[in-house]
């Protein structure tokens, strides 16, 4: 028999313990997979048609259950394809703001997916210490935002709450706690010799695939490309703060955990700088400000907290297209938006870095044992909801 | 009254006292509740958590097993109209005997052994390799692929570690000179046999976490990628067997380490303490390092595991009847 009469055909997912919204069809000949194909859209909500029937301010809650992990990135993208339809520019101190809650979430992003590959290979205390160590950066979003995890922080024009009164110092008290776990992480998890074993060589994306297929963020830097969204097209504070982009030539699930773990250092780095050189000033633009009753400019100035009044529920956006990108915890998400002159947007256009990536599974998924399977899977990081909208 | 006395002396007799308590069943269940609770608080305790409290909030939750294995009594057996049913039934019931047979050779002190018998290694060995085989037909009668690859890679282990487990007994015997588990535990009085022969003890160690599938060795059941590999189709209190005589093995396997390695019920100074006492805290300890390796390492493919295997453990086997032959060419052990 050939291979591929002798093959049977197994449903990873979505009953599957490893599997998240989605499944796998393999065809499996003994220990090996010989074909893969991704099945999507169980948590399809249609959020783009969604987003037409909402007002351009509950459209910022509708984003961002996309992706719980990393809120605030979709968040933010929105909110930059808005302001760019709109012609204004947050203040600087809004802007940094923005990096820090931004990085916050990437760091939760990426602990979040390195946990799930830590469960994926059979670290169970790879899952829980990743899990402990996101708890951190939730507290951090708490502090700063009052939610844990969909901020909805960023709003048009700025963000929504001022720095809290010693949030500095209790955030190097956190990240220095925080930096101390990581290395134990390392030492348990990262530098354990099984979890080489199981990663090293596997899964590998060479550079050209890697560019061929349209491949975006930590993956696309495991590959050996120096692609990120933050040097390339800066936004927020970006282009005042001064990070590496991570980046590994091996192209395989181990350089992408690597990546992932270099990329927390480099956000912790970040987070430091934004908090250094975080400038004074207003949080929220001043054409809006000017807007609002005294009654509600007196509270934002007393408290630093902005508080919406009425007429920004029926914000009239003046029509026209905007598109906002920003690198997600994921990769690259862009968002691009149509206005029509009306409340509501006319098209909210979506593109999503798990759904660009997805077209690894069967390109990655192939010729490897099944024990891989999830080995590879999760080192992609994929978000089922984020993929399927 | 003669027949009376008959029956009392049987039922009191050390053989059954044996096989029904030390190191029989009880200690087993006892041995299987506590080994339990110890896996999930340690790896609790290591991944940041509480583990198991709310059965006996007291006593931290030491009775939570009780409470699992109730739920599994009472909740409804599903057997799926796909599956080969006498075979899928008996599996549990033969598992659970499979695991239990080999203590009945196994002693806890001088006296306590089910079956005295001048072969008992032999013995051991021959009913420890026997539940690999019916894994591997749990596997093939569940009807099910994620159950049929699961026994295909038990299969694959049992290749692998078989080899090592018996070849590092062979070093033992070879240093001994002798086939009895009491025979083996009185040639430890000076040294045990872990100091004697270390590497012997190190493959043994090994071949008993892949035996009972333990982590990093946890490849026949891994949840991320078969879900319960051949226990896949199985559930309620036919699961909750299953469970128990993978503990079982554990605990026979590490019985039989510490009387082999560990001089069983021996110890270099006195201690006031009766023999099984001893050998089975040596047991316990046994176990507990076992099964702690689950908050270390993740789990290994089943290729690495049989490279591991043929290529690093089984010349490690070899060294090790080698180093036992010079000891014993030296007069080391007796």
């Amino acid at each position: 028999m050939s291979s591929e009469e002798r093959a049977i055909t197994i449903f990873y997912g979505p009953q599957h313990p490893a599997s998240g919204h989605m499944r796998i069809i393999l065809e499996v000949d003994g220990d090996i997979v010989v074909k893969a194909d991704p099945d999507i859209g169980y948590v399809h909500r249609g959020i783009e048609k969604l987003a037409e029937y909402k007002t351009y301010l509950q459209v910022i809650p509708l984003v961002e259950r996309q992706c719980l992990p990393d809120a605030a990135h979709h968040n933010l993208a929105y909110i930059l394809a808005l302001e760019e339809i709109l012609g204004i520019e947050p203040p600087e101190r809004a802007q940094y703001l923005r990096t820090l809650i931004a990085e916050i979430s990437r760091i939760a992003s990426h602990l979040y997916g390195m946990g799930l590959h830590g469960i994926a290979i059979g670290s169970s205390t790879a899952y829980m210490w990743c899990f402990g160590l996101r708890e951190y950066m939730l507290l951090l979003a708490e502090k700063l935002t009052g939610a844990r995890i969909t901020y909805s922080y960023i709003i048009p024009g700025g963000v929504r709450r001022d720095l809290p009164q010693g949030f500095s110092s209790e955030v190097e008290r956190y990240l220095k706690s925080f930096e101390r776990k990581m290395r134990d992480l390392d030492k348990l998890f990262i530098s354990n010799p099984v979890t080489k074993a199981r990663l090293e060589g596997v899964g590998v994306l060479s550079k050209n695939d890697a560019i061929r297929l349209g491949v975006v963020g930590p993956i696309l830097r495991a590959s050996g490309i120096s692609y990120d969204v933050r040097k390339a097209r800066p936004y927020a504070a970006y282009q005042w703060v001064d990070f590496e982009v991570a980046t590994r030539k091996e192209g395989d699930s181990y350089a992408r955990l690597l990546v992932r773990v270099k990329e927390i250092q480099e956000s912790i780095r970040i987070i430091r700088q934004v908090l250094r050189d975080l400038p004074s000033g207003n949080i929220f633009h001043e054409k809006y400000v000017k807007m609002l009753p005294p009654k509600i400019k007196s509270y934002i100035e007393d408290t630093g907290r902005v508080k919406f009044p009425g007429v920004f529920a029926t914000l009239k956006i003046p029509k026209g297209e905007g598109i906002g990108i920003v690198e997600a915890g994921r990769g690259e998400l862009i968002y691009h938006l149509i206005s029509d002159g009306g409340s509501k947007p006319y098209r909210l256009k979506i593109s999503t870095p798990s759904f660009r990536n997805l077209i690894l599974f069967s390109h990655l998924i192939k010729g490897v044992k099944v024990a891989d399977v999830p080995a590879i899977y999760l080192s992609l990081d994929y978000f089922p909801p984020e993929a399927d909208r | 009254m003669n027949i009376l006395s008959e029956v009392l002396n049987i039922v009191f007799s050390r053989n059954v006292i044996a096989a029904i308590f030390i190191p029989g069943l009880v200690t087993a269940l006892l041995f299987i509740i506590l080994i339990i609770w110890v896996e999930r608080k340690i790896a609790a305790r290591v991944q940041m958590r509480i583990g198991p409290l709310y059965v006996t909030k007291r006593f931290g939750g030491i009775l939570q097993l009780i409470a699992d294995m109730l739920r599994f009594l009472v909740s409804e057996p599903v057997i799926p109209s796909t599956t080969d049913r006498l075979i899928y039934t008996l599996i549990p019931i033969l598992l659970l005997l499979l695991a239990l047979l080999p203590i009945a050779v196994v002693p806890a002190s001088w006296s306590l052994v089910v079956i005295k018998t001048e072969l008992s290694l032999l013995a051991f060995v021959a009913l420890t390799a026997i539940s690999p085989m019916v894994i591997m037909i749990a596997g093939w009668a569940s009807n099910n692929k994620f159950s049929y690859i699961g026994g295909l890679r038990e299969g694959f282990m049992l290749l692998s570690y078989e080899i090592y487990l018996f070849v590092s007994l062979l070093a033992m015997t070879i240093l001994y000179g002798e086939i009895d588990f009491l025979e083996i535990v009185s040639s430890q009085k000076v040294y045990w046999g872990v100091i004697l022969n270390p590497l012997a003890a190190v493959s043994f160690f090994i071949a008993m976490l892949a035996s009972t599938s333990r982590f990093p060795f946890e490849i026949p059941d891994a949840e991320s990628e078969i879900v319960m590999g051949p226990f896949t189709e199985y559930n309620s209190i036919m699961y909750g067997l299953v469970m128990g005589a993978n503990y079982l093995r554990l605990y026979s396997l590490s019985l039989a380490f510490s009387d082999i390695f560990l001089g069983g019920w021996l110890l270099p100074f006195n201690v006031p303490l009766p023999n099984f006492i001893i050998t089975m805290f040596k047991t316990f300890i046994v176990m507990t390092i076992a099964v702690f390796m689950r908050a270390v390492y993740p789990r290994y493919r089943v290729d690495q595991a049989l490279v591991i295997g043929w290529e690093k453990l089984f010349p490690l086997a070899i060294i090790s009847v080698l180093l036992s032959v010079i000891l014993r060419c030296l007069g080391v052990a007796l």
